[in-house]
């Protein structure tokens, strides 16, 4: 890292961050992109179906159809870039950035690997340093932000399915935001810290010590309000394509409608990685009590990339709610669940246990 | 970083203010909002900043848009006759409301700190921190601020849903 900085001229701790963006950036990027492929796959093996496998590579190297992003990329970029004549122009075109941006900021605060100290230096594996004050309030911010995206993407399109779309959407994750935080706040009242890496210290290597065993229903509010805020089914009523067309992404083609995919994609890998840090001890790896940093890293991408799976697999195993179920869901069962796993912690807290 | 986030700041407000088409001046509104935050966290405040971002951008901001969105057309609305005599008035007043401002920064305890000892970083603020203040130091307050919400939101259920 020394020698590297050297070369850019900056001091070790800017090279660091920099490399840091890089990789986290890529990582997401690549992950998201990948996960497209991984949806259409696993729909296809749930629905008994093959899936996308004739994409080649020079005709001839298939790989399970991997080859398929490429060409997704190529036609994306190829494709004619159409607009709705009466579309709000500038926002129309903002909006995909709306969605993508938001999206890939969140997943800064997460530590993906333990902390490592070279050459006099601690290096910690997460974007922003731990101690920043911010910690879990953070993607819950970003979180919160990302709405915009769908709300402007839909209503610039001037179309009323995709106001229709936008509309559930926005009022689905204001719903479901409140649900999931007080969730999270009762982690933050048992770990006694709000910093991603205090909660992972907290949760220890020994897997029945992770958050889920003692909050199992804080995860379970927690999870369903992450499909509800990634607008994954069965909760995707920004799209509804059996009811208003493709909702709020009805009239974007081409890169634009690209980086509204990828957004989405990101978001869930955003959510997976919450769920691993928050309920699953993060790097943590189950029996090891000071692992290699590879060891960690390779523990955290495999409990991530088990949620991603799980985001996939519900989403192909679960009709759709109807909105009014949804609402019912979110305002009757996950808030006043919410509410009683924070009593109950808060009273136990109290009892000294 | 503290001239760019106040830009966003002040060009969101100012977005806000000349544009005619209510959504997009909502969306300045979020700009400005954002910028605050930013201006938040630069003054070693990252808890505010996030609550910023929470409640405003995320859930007030994102209702008053629904709301805009269910009830109005796309529709800018016209001008209505200007008074001249408005304009004047509300300039005065932004200015002595501004001259306000300035005066009591430039007498503020903080500002005379930093005359004499420059500026230093302090420690940021943290959540733990907050809530030790608010449930040491203003109990009360909190109680009654409480209070009063569950009042307003039992209010607005008896008023909408008449027939329960």
């Amino acid at each position: 890292m020394d020698t590297l900085a050297s070369l850019l001229h900056t001091s070790p701790a800017i090279a660091w961050m920099g490399v840091k963006i890089v990789i986290v950036f890529s990582a997401v990027m690549l992950l998201a992109s990948v996960w497209t492929w991984v949806e259409r796959r696993g729909a296809a093996m749930i629905q008994d179906r093959i899936g996308p496998n004739r994409a080649a590579l020079f005709g001839k190297i298939r790989i399970l159809g991997l080859a398929q992003l490429l060409a997704d990329g190529i036609k994306f970029f190829f494709k004619e870039d159409l607009e709705p004549t009466d579309a709000n122009k500038g926002l129309f075109w903002l909006a995909p950035f709306l969605a993508f941006v938001p999206a890939m900021m969140g997943f800064a605060i997460i530590p993906f690997g333990r902390d490592f100290t070279s050459g006099g230096h601690v290096y910690h594996l997460s974007v922003l340093d731990p101690g920043n004050g911010m910690g879990m309030l953070y993607p819950l911010a970003i979180g919160g932000l990302a709405v915009y995206g769908v709300l402007v993407a839909a209503w610039s399109s001037n179309n009323k399915w995709s106001i229709l779309g936008g509309m559930r959407s926005s009022a689905t994750m204001v719903s479901y935001e409140i649900g999931m935080s007080l969730a999270v706040v009762s982690l933050f009242m048992t770990t006694g810290g709000y910093d991603p890496s205090e909660i992972i210290a907290a949760q220890g290597h020994l897997p029945w010590h992770w958050n889920v065993v003692p909050q199992f229903l804080g995860f379970i509010v927690f999870f369903t309000c992450m499909f509800a805020e990634t607008n994954r089914l069965p909760f995707d009523f920004a799209e509804g394509e059996s009811e208003i067309v493709a909702g709020f992404n009805t009239e974007y083609g081409s890169m634009k409608f690209s980086l509204l995919a990828l957004a989405e994609y990101a978001h869930l890998m955003t959510a997976s990685a919450l769920v691993a840090t928050l309920y699953f001890g993060g790097w943590q790896v189950p029996f090891v009590a000071h692992p290699s940093v590879g060891l960690s890293i390779l523990s955290f991408l495999i409990k991530m990339l088990f949620f991603a799976w799980v985001f996939v697999w519900i989403r192909w195993t679960l009709p759709r709610f109807r909105y009014d179920q949804l609402m019912h869901l979110g305002w009757k069962a996950m808030l006043p669940l919410s509410m009683l796993n924070l009593i109950v912690h808060a009273w136990l807290m109290s009892h000294g246990r | 970083m503290f001239l760019a986030f106040a830009l966003i700041t002040l060009l969101g407000a100012l977005g806000m203010l000349l544009q005619k088409n209510i959504i997009v001046a909502g969306l300045f509104m979020v700009a400005a909002f954002f910028g605050i935050a930013g201006l938040f966290v630069l003054l070693a405040n990252p808890v505010a900043a996030a609550l910023q971002l929470i409640v405003y951008s995320g859930a007030i901001m994102v209702l008053v848009l629904f709301v805009i969105m269910m009830l109005s057309s796309h529709e800018e609305e016209a001008a209505q006759a200007s008074h001249p005599i408005q304009r004047w008035l509300s300039l005065l007043l932004a200015l002595a409301l501004a001259a306000g401002g300035v005066k009591l920064v430039m007498a503020s305890k903080g500002v005379q700190m930093l005359a004499s000892r420059g500026a230093a970083v302090p420690p940021a603020v943290t959540l733990q921190g907050v809530g030790a203040v608010l449930f040491e130091g203003h109990l009360l307050g909190f109680e009654v601020a409480g209070l009063m919400l569950l009042a307003a939101m039992v209010g607005a259920v008896a008023l909408t849903k008449r027939n329960l």
